[in-house]
């Protein structure tokens, strides 16, 4: 059974629009006037047990009310949303004691008390016995390595510590799926990859299903085996990773130092993206030239340095916004 | 559904318990904080012994009576801001979208967000609230029938909070009457009742609760009145209802609603 | 002084977007009056009843005058911003601008009561008219005598407040000192005018601040006398001499202490 099922889910919203100048102002007051938008557009879909799934997107694309959908902070103005076979908008507090949230932005701990002591606040906050919490809380202590700071007041504690002990915060009351809207801003890469392999044991501990919200691309391909695009609204790619990869990534970039000067002309399949004499820098499309080939081109026997990369799944994903932007 | 309402119960205290402790971190103001507001409340006894030397009564009330009234009052102005701070500045919670936080949890939304955070200077009114009970004359009925009271009157001004802070839910800049409301019963509820007339009167006894949680207190701290004792635990239950209703008719809103005010 | 005049002038724009504040923080003065406006109905017996030298609706146009000198003045936030800004070393920004710190403290904050003055003045008048139904009789001239003892009032009180604020050089906190300040203007100069509190206690509250900050322009108004206004005037003068050197004093000392530890 999924765990997740949404079916052809859509939310308008009235937004005020105003006239520039004072003049605007006024007019606003007397008469708003108001325009509809369709933050999101009959979207389907379906998630597994124990899938971890990234959910992106451009800013405004609906993400955000998507979540908010799917944890019953919004109704849906249209569509039917399954979580855990519990209609979300007929019982909220039946669906809360099961779904766990970590908005990093939001923060939702007590900043003067230890994570020990928050802890012991969210263990009553889903009326888990006391005795129950705490083997709880050492269970976690020991699995996500909290030793160090479970009794540091939390406004002590460095950012990356916070987050880590949001998120083990929201696994109090053991929930079945966690939502997680960009878990890892503002961290540095060390502490990212941290939260990341905290999110990756916790699924494998655990089996939470985890859908998460990022913009940072090293989340999404570190962490998730699914990705879910939304733009403008509307799904746009619901796919594996793999297949995300093995689609875009018929293309190679390959970067040259040459001894000579060459001149490369396009032809099919190559695309000059720099060139600057000496260093190259072309995208070879290989459906069309092999890499061997393109390196003919290239006269194997001038090349003092030479590196061959994927394109980056960034330029991937921004493709992909990109054109359902043109489409419209 | 008793289990319920004793969880429920738990979560609010341990909130306000942690809330204490975080206040407590700096003692030297926590302690100021407190005596300040004491003496705060006392500076207004000069304000009544020259109004005394004026006139024998004012608005129907003796010297004690006055000092009654500021007691209970002040004790349920402490007593709401102190458990219930937040149910003050509600509509900011509101529009600025922090109950996304509460509706995730399989707790009551609206105690949620009004039982986190405790207003220490509160504790001074309560005290000073007893202490001017003490002026007035203590024995142990008083002394409970003023307890009693000071919980009601404390309910009834939290209830009043919510219901106009709740609409925010429908309009956006309501909280200018939430606050005008707020200043009102604060406001009023130290001056005796007898200088009120006509319609304001009226307004004291139903718009503007004024009257049920300060003045029928101290008439029946001063002389027993059964039918009057009932009126005023009725009135609160009455107006706890209200608030719950009021409320979550607005949280259905604010989650059906398809207006985005200041929400993303 | 020109730099002074282009701060205030500034202040004042800046303030202008805050109107509809204003009138919210209106609404509060308004409850306030018309709970005087009761209590006092019920004290007079009659109108024409006179009580400590007061008629009722002098006794209430006092209060009106008072309550506006009050709330235009907005201590509580002025105060608290000094006294977070030395306390949080913020001021040390200001020692090596090119202006007077008490004069630019002056500029600003008289520009952000601009907008307050003039809204309280006229809704103050208003309401006045409406609950008593007369007006003290001045003409235009004392109109503008209580006004100048009115904005001397406002900058008496600022340099007070500037005072007490800076005064957090010396004492790791000065907010008692504000609180104290307060209640004594609110307690004793606000509610009441000086004659109804006993006769012992009159002349020394002549020689405090209420006299200058807030009884001086309230009772000029509701009964104006030019010798009044004279003495008024010129004990603002000596208070405004006396309030900039304490104040000027305290920065010096404040500032010798930056210096030393750096802030």
């Amino acid at each position: 059974m999924a765990i997740i099922e949404i079916n052809k889910l859509s939310k308008t919203f009235k937004v005020k629009i105003k006239d520039k100048g004072l003049k605007g102002s006024l007019k606003a007051i007397i008469k708003p006037q108001y325009k509809m938008v369709k933050a999101v557009k009959n979207i389907s879909f379906k998630v597994e047990k124990g899938e971890i799934i990234a959910f992106i997107g451009p800013n405004g694309a609906g993400k955000s009310t998507t979540i908010k959908m799917l944890t019953g902070i919004l109704y849906p103005d249209k569509g039917n949303i399954k979580v855990l076979g519990i209609d979300t908008k007929l019982e909220r507090k039946k669906l809360a004691y099961q779904i766990g949230t970590v908005f990093g932005q939001k923060e939702q701990l007590w900043t003067h008390l230890t994570p020990y002591d928050n802890f012991k606040f969210f263990g009553a906050i889903y009326d888990i016995p006391e005795s129950r919490v705490e083997k709880k809380i050492e269970e976690f202590r020991v699995l996500f390595e909290l030793d160090e700071f479970i009794n540091t007041p939390v406004r002590n504690l460095s950012l990356g510590q916070r987050i880590r002990c949001e998120i083990v915060a929201s696994l109090i009351h053991e929930p079945k799926i966690l939502f997680l809207d960009e878990p890892t801003i503002g961290l540095d890469p060390v502490v990212k990859e941290n939260i990341r392999t905290l999110i990756k044991r916790m699924n494998k501990e655990y089996k939470t299903t985890i859908f998460l919200t990022s913009h940072d691309v090293g989340d999404i391909e570190k962490l998730c085996k699914r990705v879910i695009i939304i733009n403008d609204g509307q799904v746009v790619l619901d796919d594996s990773m793999e297949n995300l990869k093995y689609h875009y990534l018929n293309k190679k970039i390959v970067e040259a130092k040459m001894k000579e000067k060459i001149n490369l002309d396009d032809e099919e399949g190559i695309t000059i993206l720099k060139d600057k004499g000496y260093n190259l820098k072309i995208e070879v499309d290989t459906t069309k030239k092999s890499v061997a080939d393109a390196l003919k081109l290239l006269n194997p026997d001038k090349i003092v340095d030479i590196n061959i990369a994927n394109i980056p799944l960034e330029d991937i994903i921004s493709n992909i916004y990109k054109k359902e932007g043109t489409k419209k | 559904m008793l289990m319920e309402v004793k969880n429920q119960l738990k979560v609010s205290l341990l909130a306000i318990k942690y809330a204490v402790m975080r206040e407590m971190l700096n003692k030297v103001t926590f302690i100021t904080n407190i005596i300040f507001m004491i003496l705060n409340n006392a500076s207004f006894i000069i304000q009544w012994l020259i109004l005394f030397s004026l006139k024998d009564n004012v608005g129907g009330y003796s010297f004690k009576q006055v000092m009654l009234l500021w007691g209970i009052a002040s004790a349920t102005y402490g007593f709401a801001h102190f458990f219930f701070k937040k149910a003050f500045s509600l509509s900011d919670t509101i529009n600025n979208g922090k109950l996304d936080v509460y509706l995730v949890q399989p707790k009551n939304v609206l105690l949620s967000a009004i039982c986190t955070d405790v207003d220490v200077s509160a504790i001074g009114d309560m005290l000073y609230g007893y202490i001017m009970l003490f002026v007035y004359g203590f024995n142990i009925s008083s002394f409970l029938l003023f307890t009693l009271f000071v919980i009601c009157g404390g309910l009834i001004i939290t209830c009043v909070s919510v219901i106009l802070n709740s609409l925010s839910f429908w309009f956006q800049k309501s909280d200018i009457i939430a606050d005008t409301g707020n200043s009102l019963m604060t406001n009023i509820a130290t001056y005796p009742e007898g200088i009120f007339k006509g319609v304001v009167k009226i307004l004291l006894f139903t718009l503007i609760p004024v009257g049920i949680a300060n003045y029928l207190p101290v008439k029946i701290i001063s002389e027993f009145n059964i039918y009057l004792f009932v009126i005023v635990i009725g009135v609160t239950i009455l107006f706890i209802m209200l608030a719950f209703i009021i409320f979550n008719k607005g949280l259905k809103k604010y989650s059906s609603s398809n207006l985005m005010i200041a929400r993303i | 002084m020109k730099k002074y005049w282009f701060i205030f002038k500034t202040e004042v724009m800046s303030n202008m977007q805050y109107i509809l504040n204003v009138l919210a923080g209106f609404i509060g003065y308004f409850i306030m009056l018309f709970i005087f406006f009761n209590l006092w109905k019920y004290i007079y017996n009659e109108p024409n009843q006179i009580i400590n030298g007061y008629t009722m609706s002098q006794m209430i146009w006092y209060v009106i005058i008072t309550e506006i000198l009050w709330s235009v003045l907005s201590g509580r936030k002025y105060c608290a911003k000094i006294i977070d800004d030395v306390r949080g070393g913020n001021i040390a920004y200001n020692v090596n601008k090119p202006y007077n710190y008490i004069g630019y403290c002056l500029a600003t904050h008289l520009g952000s009561c601009f907008i307050r003055a003039i809204m309280y003045i006229v809704l103050g008048m208003f309401i006045g008219l409406i609950f008593l139904g007369n007006f003290p009789s001045l003409n235009i001239f004392s109109i503008l005598a209580v006004l100048i003892t009115g904005i001397l009032a406002t900058v008496i009180s600022t340099l007070l407040l500037t005072f007490i604020g800076l005064f957090s050089f010396i004492i790791e906190d000065a907010n008692p000192f504000y609180w104290v300040y307060s209640k004594l203007i609110l307690v004793l100069g606000t509610i009441f005018p000086i004659e109804y509190f006993p006769t012992f206690i009159q002349p020394i509250l002549k020689f405090s601040p209420i006299y200058v900050v807030s009884y001086g322009p309230a009772h000029l108004f509701v009964n104006f006398n030019w010798a009044e206004f004279i003495n008024i005037i010129i004990f603002q003068f000596i208070y405004i001499i006396i309030a900039y050197l304490m104040c000027s004093l305290v920065y010096k000392i404040g500032v010798k202490r930056l210096n030393v530890n750096g802030g």
